[in-house]
């Protein structure tokens, strides 16, 4: 270990008033992280992987409706009730505020993907396979899972991974958000996102863009925020690491709400 | 105890080991059919351990699915065994003499199928087998830093159901010493030997007797925690799931524990109706006792519906949005609706209906039918708690899903249920599924008693 | 076993003096009734006692009412407690006799009649309720913010009219009602075989109650048919009022305590305790009361089985209830946990857990113990402490949660100790029993009369190859 690190904690904030549904995420995602591809099949199975994934909810009837998108990917919860439940440890929580899976202690009971309430873990029922002209498109940093095994978001760990071991080793510079931007250290969903709806920082970095709405949270009630900062099933006291910016509705659907 | 013929000793080993000593032809076909209905489900487990999950119809969110059912309903089963053998024992009820050995060995049978299931179950199941299914065998493989996560509920698990298996193993087998020295003497041959070993050179002394006793008395009150863990773990595997709304309810453990008692129970006197059929076991397998099998399984079953009223009515008593909508769907919605009715009906009205009336209690039909309604309700029920709650998880509507058992996973639950009947053939090819000793014990211990004019059957009490 | 001694019954059988015992039937009649007659000082000291905790019981509701009113419930947890406790008791001691009269357990015997004698005091239990009923707070929120429920969490859902205090109400009269005629069916023969003897008012008494009986094959049928109907009744009604009673006046009360398994818990602890109170009851009887002759060791061994298995059930079921709560780690349920359990009312959990389930627990472990007639009701005695610790805890805690309305326990509320009249309140509970049924015990048989009879003809001694044994016979 290092002695010079500074502990991070990373952390995430989707502004869903940003959010366009693009879906540009979620393709930077799957080449990034050696996601398989999602066929017709896949899906039909219900067996898609999307490590991130864009909710879309309607609100309203036609044709006063609306479509309304979340973005929602693994909430690296402080609190994580996937955690405990792993008879071998293979899911489990690190000092930086990461879930972090080891694959190699998987045995796929699929227990943890059931005690997840944001259904953000995929179970890999076969073994992932790739059209041959995309062979050598594989990110050579991230493992290919094998079938069996769990997998799901990482925040890209693998960057920052890289992230500390140059910037924080090599270079024994502080490794701030401007670092982390330019050199292409932010989760490739973050850097993917058109709009900026997705940020990702260290929630201890005051110059990060993660730093006011963490304070916010960590720090007030739910009445009492000053922030439009709110976690997903907050109730279930799973403290997630990813906290999200409510849309400010300038027209709002007239009857009401309602999806479906 | 109270109606049959008292009977010699030498009749009473001639016909209870008959099972052994002659082998009918229907037997090997019997045995044979099971065995083609198991190896196919076999195969079809190795393709899929080959193949991967996919041949399921798993999916996400559902990513639990018939074999943890089997699973549930096998080690509910199992639960028959204890409740019979080391209940009744220790309750000194009379009737329990020919009903403990079967159950005991249905116990041990049911609980090595059930544990198949959730090692296939598994994504790498070869993992599972040195990671968490290693516990009774070698120790867990520390010094390569390979440690259970004992935090895991499946972890708990495997150490419950192995040392359920072994003391039911145990159970049986102390049981099965007198009656192994019979075998012993009445065998030539390589089975001679095969027994002599078995009998561990019981010779009938008091001393041995008084032994045994003991062993029994004390391993039925051992294994009574036992028996209640064991389920209560299964269920906790769901009961600790927070983000499966349906299943986190502290009801949980003794509510599963009761509806494998009823399924256990039932399926013993089914078994006990099919064995006295097949070997003719009228003298010792009678009405009495399968009268009386019902009659505490009236109770079983009202004790049953008393916690399945409580765990609905507290699924709504919460009024959470989430968790309605999993009632909604299991009550109101097709297919999950007729499901739901013919599981209530199966599970508990059609059976305690006829349980009620002893005519029907004594009619071995009538008991047949009613023990199997209840087994398929008893599995219907654990379908029902687990695949509902899965399918809608939490309130994001856009991921909830459905379930379609795939022709692997149906092959391979058919497969357990052969799996066990050829099991159990097999045992009772080798030694015998009633007990001999218990039932000369039983019939020294008969009496009568005068009063007025009638006279009343009676027992001997022992203590 | 029948023979020619006199007084005292009959032991036999060399280690296993005084596990049975066989009265004389001819004589059992009258020594049972002469004993209802006599006034002998401990009881009349006990009458004393009981009396003055009753009134000082009235005097300390005087007081709560004259202090706080109807209008807030929360001042009211100790006497919500102490109703729970004496309905507890007195509703599921009946049940004994209803118990294994229908599963034809012939140590039954000697307990049945005390069992039932608890149903003449369920007219207390409807007395203790109406002012439960008053400070209930209603199902619907009257002021309804924004963060609160327009309806609070119950199990009536709104539908019927007037629930749930009228229904709780009409379920505590029918319980006692049920309980009434349970046990006029039951002592209706010792009776009609009384009125001879008896003198006075008891003459006139039991000449109304059991005058119509003759002993005729049909009355007794008739008896038997309706003392099991009713008994399945009665045991299904109580199960629903406890039911009832401990989410309405409990679990409802504490915002987010969603907890199927409280209901077990409560019917639980009241077998346990009720039959506890029945060994402690035996016990006196048998050591000091003179009716050794037809109370033997026997009821206690197997009695005590009974209360092993309901101390090794509660822990069980309270075990199921900790973990399913402790290990989702959500913060409702960590509130509870810390409430109920853990911190506010953590000492009485601790206490309460001591005498329900490991101070039975250790008592009866042994079976020497067991086989004694101190031991069981040693351990009667802890269960009945621990049901009372239990229903302090739990009632006075759900009382004492501020936000009925709120959609969780959002912090973890204080312990509320109680005042002076609190205090009282509690003993006047228990003054009220113990009078009630000192009373009853002066005007009605103790021994339910006909079933011992009915005993002496099932059980005897017998040789067995060489040893003498006990033969039960089990009619049909």
């Amino acid at each position: 270990m290092v002695t010079n690190r500074t502990p991070h904690k990373w952390g995430m904030v989707i502004d869903l008033d940003r959010c366009t549904g693009c879906q540009a995420c979620v393709v930077s995602c799957q080449s990034e992280n050696n996601v398989p591809i999602n066929t017709k099949d896949l899906f039909q199975q219900r067996r898609a992987y999307e490590w991130i994934r864009i909710e879309r909810y309607w609100e309203g009837e036609f044709p006063d409706v609306k479509a309304r998108f979340i973005p929602i990917l693994c909430q690296h919860c402080e609190n994580a009730p996937c955690e405990p439940v792993c008879p071998v440890f293979a899911t489990y929580h690190n000092d930086e505020g990461l879930n972090v899976q080891i694959y190699n202690r998987c045995i796929g009971t699929r227990y943890c993907a059931n005690n997840c309430p944001y259904q953000v873990r995929f179970f890999n029922y076969w073994e992932p396979q790739w059209p041959e002209r995309l062979r050598n498109q594989l990110n050579p940093d991230v493992t290919v899972r094998s079938r069996g095994i769990m997998e799901r978001c990482s925040f890209c760990v693998q960057r920052i991974r890289r992230a500390e071991l140059t910037v924080e080793r090599q270079e024994r510079a502080t490794l701030d958000y401007e670092t982390m931007k330019k050199r292409n250290f932010l989760p490739a969903c973050v850097q993917a996102c058109p709009t900026n709806a997705l940020n990702f920082g260290d929630q201890k970095d005051p110059t990060g863009p993660v730093y006011e709405y963490f304070k916010d949270l960590n720090e007030h009630e739910e009445e009492e925020r000053k922030t439009r900062g709110y976690r997903l099933l907050e109730e279930m006291a799973t403290k997630p690491n990813v906290i999200y910016l409510k849309k400010v509705d300038q027209f709002p659907v007239s009857n009401g709400g309602g999806h479906g | 105890m109270q109606e049959g013929r008292v009977l010699p000793a030498r009749q009473i080993n001639r016909d209870l080991l008959r099972s052994i000593l002659e082998s009918p032809r229907w037997f090997w076909l019997a045995v044979g059919i099971f065995a083609i209905v198991t190896f196919v489900a076999w195969g079809a487990a190795g393709l899929m351990i080959n193949k991967g999950l996919g041949l399921t119809g798993l999916n996400r969110p559902v990513m639990w699915g018939f074999f943890l059912v089997n699973f549930v309903f096998w080690i509910g089963i199992s639960h028959a065994g204890v409740m019979l053998s080391a209940i009744l024992r220790l309750s000194k009820a009379e009737w329990r003499r020919p009903a403990t050995r079967a159950a005991e060995v249905l116990t041990v049978f049911s609980l090595m199928t059930a544990v198949l299931m959730p090692l296939i179950h598994t994504g790498r199941p070869w993992r599972t087998v040195y990671w968490i299914y290693t516990l009774p065998f070698i120790p867990f493989d520390f010094a390569r830093g390979v440690w259970p996560n004992v935090r895991s509920p499946l972890v708990w698990d495997p150490s419950a159901i192995y040392t359920y298996l072994t003391s039911s193993i145990l159970f049986v087998l102390v049981a099965l010493l007198p009656d192994m020295a019979v075998l012993r003497d009445r065998t030539t041959g390589i089975p001679h030997r095969i027994y002599t070993v078995l009998a561990m050179g019981w010779q009938g002394h008091p001393r041995q007797w008084k032994l045994q006793i003991i062993a029994g008395v004390l391993l039925s009150a051992l294994i009574l925690p036992v028996f209640v863990s064991v389920h209560s773990i299964v269920s906790w595997d769901f009961g600790m799931t927070v983000a499966v709304k349906s299943w986190h309810s502290t009801i949980f453990a003794p509510y599963f524990v009761v509806g494998a008692v009823h399924s256990g129970v039932s399926a013993v006197a089914f078994a006990m109706i099919i064995l006295r059929w097949i070997y003719g076991w009228q003298d010792y397998i009678r009405h009495e006792h399968i009268d009386a099998l019902g009659r505490l399984l009236i109770v079983v079953a009202t004790g049953w519906f008393y916690f399945f009223v409580m765990e609905i009515l507290f699924g709504f008593y919460g009024r959470e949005a989430d968790e309605i909508a999993v009632r909604n769907l299991q009550f109101t919605e097709y297919p999950w609706n007729v499901w739901f009715i013919i599981f209530v009906a199966v599970v508990y009205f059609i059976p305690v209906a006829l349980w009620l009336p002893k005519k029907f209690r004594r009619n071995l039909w009538i008991m047949s039918i009613a023990c199997i309604s209840v087994n398929i309700g008893m599995w219907l029920e654990r379908y029902i708690i687990i695949v509902p709650g899965l399918t809608q998880k939490q309130v994001f509507t856009f991921d909830w899903g459905t379930y379609t058992p795939s022709v692997v996973e149906t092959m391979i639950v058919i497969g357990t249920f052969a799996q066990v009947a050829m099991l159990m053939l097999l045992f009772a090819r080798v030694l015998p599924l009633i007990p001999l000793y218990d039932i000369k014990e039983g019939d020294i211990l008969k009496t009568q008693v005068q009063i007025g004019r009638r006279t009343v059957p009676a027992t001997f009490r022992e203590d | 076993m029948a023979n020619g001694h006199h007084a005292n019954g009959h032991h036999e059988g060399g280690h296993h003096a005084g596990m049975w015992v066989f009265p004389q039937a001819s004589e059992t009649t009258q020594d049972v009734v002469s004993k209802t007659y006599t006034m002998p000082k401990p009881v009349v000291y006990g009458l004393v006692v009981s009396g003055i905790l009753l009134v000082l019981g009235i005097v300390g509701f005087v007081i709560r009412v004259g202090v706080s009113g109807f209008d807030a419930h929360g001042p009211w947890g100790y006497y919500a407690a102490t109703f729970s406790f004496v309905f507890m008791i007195t509703s599921t001691a009946p049940l004994a006799a209803v118990a294994f009269r229908i599963t034809k357990s012939h140590w039954r015997r000697p307990v049945t009649r005390i069992s039932e004698l608890f149903g003449l005091l369920g007219v207390f239990n409807i007395l203790m309720f109406i002012p439960l009923m008053m400070v209930l707070p209603p199902i619907h929120n009257p002021n309804a913010g924004h963060h609160e429920l327009e309806v609070r969490r119950t199990l009536w859902f709104e539908v019927p009219i007037g629930a749930p205090h009228w229904w709780d109400m009409l379920g505590i009269i029918g319980l006692a009602l049920a309980a009434l005629v349970i046990l006029w069916l039951s002592m209706t023969p010792d009776l009609a075989e009384a009125r001879h003897t008896a003198t006075g008012f008891r003459r006139s008494l039991y000449g109304m109650l059991a005058g119509h009986w003759h002993g005729t094959k049909r009355q007794w049928n008739y008896q038997k048919a309706w003392l099991a109907m009713l008994g399945a009744f009665y045991f299904m009604l109580l199960i629903f009022m406890h039911f009832t009673i401990s989410t309405d006046y409990a679990m409802s009360l504490i915002a987010g305590w969603k907890d199927s398994i409280f209901p077990v818990l409560y019917s639980l602890t009241g077998f346990q305790s009720s039959l506890g109170l029945l060994l402690i009851i035996l016990f006196i009887l048998r050591r000091w009361g003179g009716y050794d002759t037809y109370i033997g060791i026997s009821p206690f061994w197997s009695a005590s089985k009974l209360i092993l298995a309901f101390s090794l059930l509660w822990c069980y079921h309270m075990f199921s209830f900790g973990i399913t709560y402790w290990y989702g780690r959500l913060e409702v349920e960590q509130n509870i946990l810390k409430y109920l359990l853990f911190e506010s009312y953590g000492g009485m959990f601790a206490a309460n857990f001591f005498f329900s389930f490991v101070a039975p627990f250790l008592t009866l472990l042994w079976n020497p113990v067991r086989r004694s007639d101190w031991g069981p009701a040693l351990a009667g005695a802890f269960a009945l402490i621990g049901a009372f610790v239990f229903n302090l805890r739990i009632f006075v805690a759900s009382f004492n949660a501020d936000h009925v309305y709120a959609h969780f326990l959002a912090d973890v509320p204080a312990p509320v100790f109680p005042m002076l009249w609190d205090v009282f309140i509690v003993l006047g509970g228990l003054g009220l029993v113990a009078f009630f049924y000192l009373l009853a015990t002066r005007l009605i048989p103790l021994m339910c009369i006909w079933e011992i009879k009915e005993g002496t003809m099932y059980q005897k001694m017998d040789t067995l190859i060489r040893g003498r044994y006990l033969v039960l016979a089990k009619p049909e």
